[in-house]
């Protein structure tokens, strides 16, 4: 029945087309001869510089909710860099290819993060991705890019994305170095360190803190209190009432930004004299300061990227500076080399498709350049997609500036006592 | 050992007198117009956001633009009751607990859009500065916090106990027929309930403000404790409230001290639930004052 329908109602359309005809006529002629004109114009392009084809770059950051803070600037980096490699010349083996930023924005949410990965990937040619700022949102996106089987380059430190993915690579330090690094610098301070931890009761600040516990009998430091506090408090004064109980005379907090304003804060009215080190994260960022301010001075904490390391990094800081007014942050700033790796890696391709540049960017390994701004200067990776060079950087608060100070062969300024 | 459990009161009561100011507000609109109102929090935030642009833009001290962030919120209580929740009273509770929700939801997007999710704070003269007695200390800005808390608290009591308005206010929340047959004007007396106790919300931004960060979300974190300490204290009762937040901030303080630091708020909840349990109508005892 409905086969002996449907010419009918095709025809009934066919009618009114006869009908509307001869209005239509002119105008689809024009139709049709400007679509040939386009379409001319359009294979002229490839005829001209077929390989002046822009490379798609994904870009995965929280510039909403609550880290929305580090991906915006994370963004600015993202576009610096690509600024960078273009106004160099773009990739020479590509004729000249300009890198094309697609900035995605994952609402520092996991589910979003899945969903817009996935429409990254698929909505678009991308040659590589990189993303996206905090270890839980980035474990996922390596997921997603591992089954879509394009390479994601990340600065984030979870010793998690090291395992079963072929498609992830870690220029930087990782979370467990992070944690060896901070407790080495406790013994700077004092001979013998009696350090308390507090974490946030999330992932990020269980995982970072067991690293520290585990570590810490190997490095010789004794901690004398190890508590979880539930992220978001309203009142920092119990838990530093409990520090100072504790007679701990170095304190790790394993926190976001808003709970380490308040700990810090709270550590002064309480006037109790211990070496706080707030690790990375929401520690290395210019909001920081401007939320606490002097009482930064001298706070120590752990990077796998400072402004200072380099004459590259200090190039690269200046021009971030003068768009954004603020100093260039390491996240930020491994970002700006990890867009530098990716060009580097695409030359070598000397192709835009992402299972090739996966190829060329197992064998990377450069020691001169921007891509080569990471502490120690020298990115190789390995088997597992680590960078067999990645080191962290201790860092401290010099007025109002991110000081490089351990180890001593990359320390820029001498550590002040605090 | 002494001195670390009088400590830990100290801290406790310092941020249960906060506690107090934003779940006053919530058993007030409870007590007199019968509504909960789920935005109390989000009206906490606009108080430390004012407080926080007239602290930066103006160099007023926090503290200080609670003369400003009062009246504010006043007005944006009488609004709100006079523009949107008049219009759902009646015997329906859904569209009220829709409104006051929906409310929440919509000014907390709405600084999300206009404040971006940072984190602000006013560093004043006396954010981190402490008195210090014997081996106890008392941070200044919440010793400040809490006696401008305890004034207005006392000031609300008063007000309800000694005025007209204010008489007529507990008369409309112990039977608001009655109430009206005695020539209580409802819709005036729910104005100035909706505006006393944002007025309160406002002012617990302002004292928040140079010890506490503002941010989109900071309405949250409060407003949980103010709906346990209404209920603690027995729905609609001022009084109840206010002793019911200030034993919170001792639990609660108590709870991370001797339980855990991520589990402080265990104690609270365990209290709440042993209240519900023997005493369902709150420690108060039911009687509305």
């Amino acid at each position: 029945m409905k086969k002996d329908r449907q010419p009918s109602v095709l025809s009934g359309e066919n009618a009114a087309a006869k009908i509307l005809s001869k209005p239509q006529s002119r105008r689809k002629f024009l139709l049709k001869t400007g679509g040939a004109v386009a379409a001319g114009a359009f294979g002229a392009v490839p005829l001209r510089g077929w390989a002046a084809d822009p490379v798609n770059i994904g870009a995965l950051y929280p510039t909403t909710g609550s880290m929305a803070q580090i991906g915006v600037g994370c963004v600015a980096a993202a576009k610096l860099a690509v600024d960078m490699v273009n106004e160099a010349g773009g990739i020479k083996s590509l004729g000249g290819a300009k890198l094309n930023l697609i900035v995605s924005d994952v609402q520092s949410d996991t589910t979003v993060t899945r969903t817009e990965t996935d429409r990254l990937i698929t909505g678009n040619k991308l040659s590589a991705i990189h993303g996206c700022f905090a270890s839980a949102l980035t474990l996922i996106a390596s997921q997603v890019a591992e089954r879509a089987k394009v390479p994601l380059i990340t600065g984030s430190s979870s010793d998690q994305l090291n395992k079963n993915l072929s498609y992830t690579f870690t220029p930087f330090a990782r979370a467990s170095q992070f944690a060896q690094a901070q407790l080495q610098m406790a013994k700077l301070v004092g001979d013998k360190p009696k350090v308390a931890v507090i974490f946030e009761n999330t992932a990020f600040g269980t995982s970072t803190s067991n690293g520290l516990k585990e570590q810490a009998p190997g490095e010789g430091v004794e901690i004398v209190m190890f508590e979880p506090y539930s992220a978001g408090f309203t009142d920092a004064s119990p838990l530093i009432n409990k520090v100072k109980a504790s007679g701990a005379n170095a304190l790790f907090s394993v926190s976001y930004l808003n709970d380490l304003i308040l700990i810090v804060r709270t550590v002064k009215q309480v006037g109790l004299d211990i070496a706080i080190n707030g690790g990375s994260g929401g520690f290395v960022i210019p909001d920081f300061y401007k939320n606490v301010g002097k009482l930064a001075e001298g706070l120590q904490g752990v990077a796998h990227w400072n402004h200072d390391m380099d004459d590259n990094a200090q190039k690269v800081n200046v021009e971030y500076k003068k768009r954004t007014g603020d100093f260039l942050f390491e996240y930020a700033g491994g970002l700006v080399a990890q867009t530098f790796m990716l060009a580097d890696a695409l030359e070598r391709a000397a192709s835009p498709d992402p299972v090739k540049v996966r190829e060329a960017l197992s064998t990377l390994d450069v020691s001169s350049g921007y891509a080569a701004m990471a502490p120690g200067g020298k990115v190789k990776f390995g088997p597992d997609g680590k960078n067999v060079y990645g080191r962290p950087i201790g860092v401290q608060w010099q007025n109002g500036d991110l000081a490089s100070i351990f180890p001593k062969e990359f320390a820029r300024a001498p550590m002040i006592k605090s | 050992m002494l001195e670390t459990v009088a400590q830990a009161v100290i801290n406790g009561l310092l941020i249960g007198g906060i506690y107090a100011l934003v779940s006053i507000g919530v058993t007030l609109i409870f007590g007199v117009v019968k509504i909960v109102n789920f935005a109390q929090g989000e009206f906490v935030m606009i108080g430390m956001y004012l407080s926080f642009y007239l602290a930066t833009q103006f160099g007023i001290d926090p503290i200080v633009s609670l003369v400003v962030t009062m009246p504010v919120l006043f007005v944006v209580g009488v609004l709100v009751q006079h523009f949107l929740i008049r219009r759902v009273l009646g015997p329906n509770d859904m569209p009220q607990i829709f409104l006051t929700f929906a409310l929440s939801l919509l000014l907390l997007n709405l600084a999300l859009m206009l404040f971006s999710a940072n984190y602000r704070t006013v560093h004043t003269s006396y954010s981190d500065e402490a008195f210090h007695l014997g081996g106890l200390y008392i941070p200044v800005a919440k010793l400040i916090a809490f006696v401008v808390a305890m004034i207005l608290s006392g000031a609300l009591w008063v007000f309800l106990h000694t005025t007209d308005l204010g008489k007529a206010m507990r008369a409309a929340s112990q039977n608001r027929d009655v109430a009206t047959l005695m020539g209580i004007n409802p819709n005036r007396v729910f104005c100035v309930a909706l505006g006393i106790a944002l007025a309160l919300a406002g002012a617990a931004g302002s004292l928040l403000m140079p010890f506490y960060s503002a941010y989109p979300f900071v309405g949250q974190v409060f407003v949980l404790m103010a709906f346990v300490a209404v209920v603690l204290g027995t729905l609609g009762n001022v009084i109840g409230a206010l002793i019911a937040s200030l034993m919170m901030g001792i639990a609660e303080s108590l709870g991370i001290q001797y339980v855990g630091a991520d589990s402080g708020l265990i104690v609270v909840f365990g209290m709440l639930l042993l209240t519900l349990a023997f005493k369902p109508n709150g420690l108060g005892g039911g009687r509305v004052r």
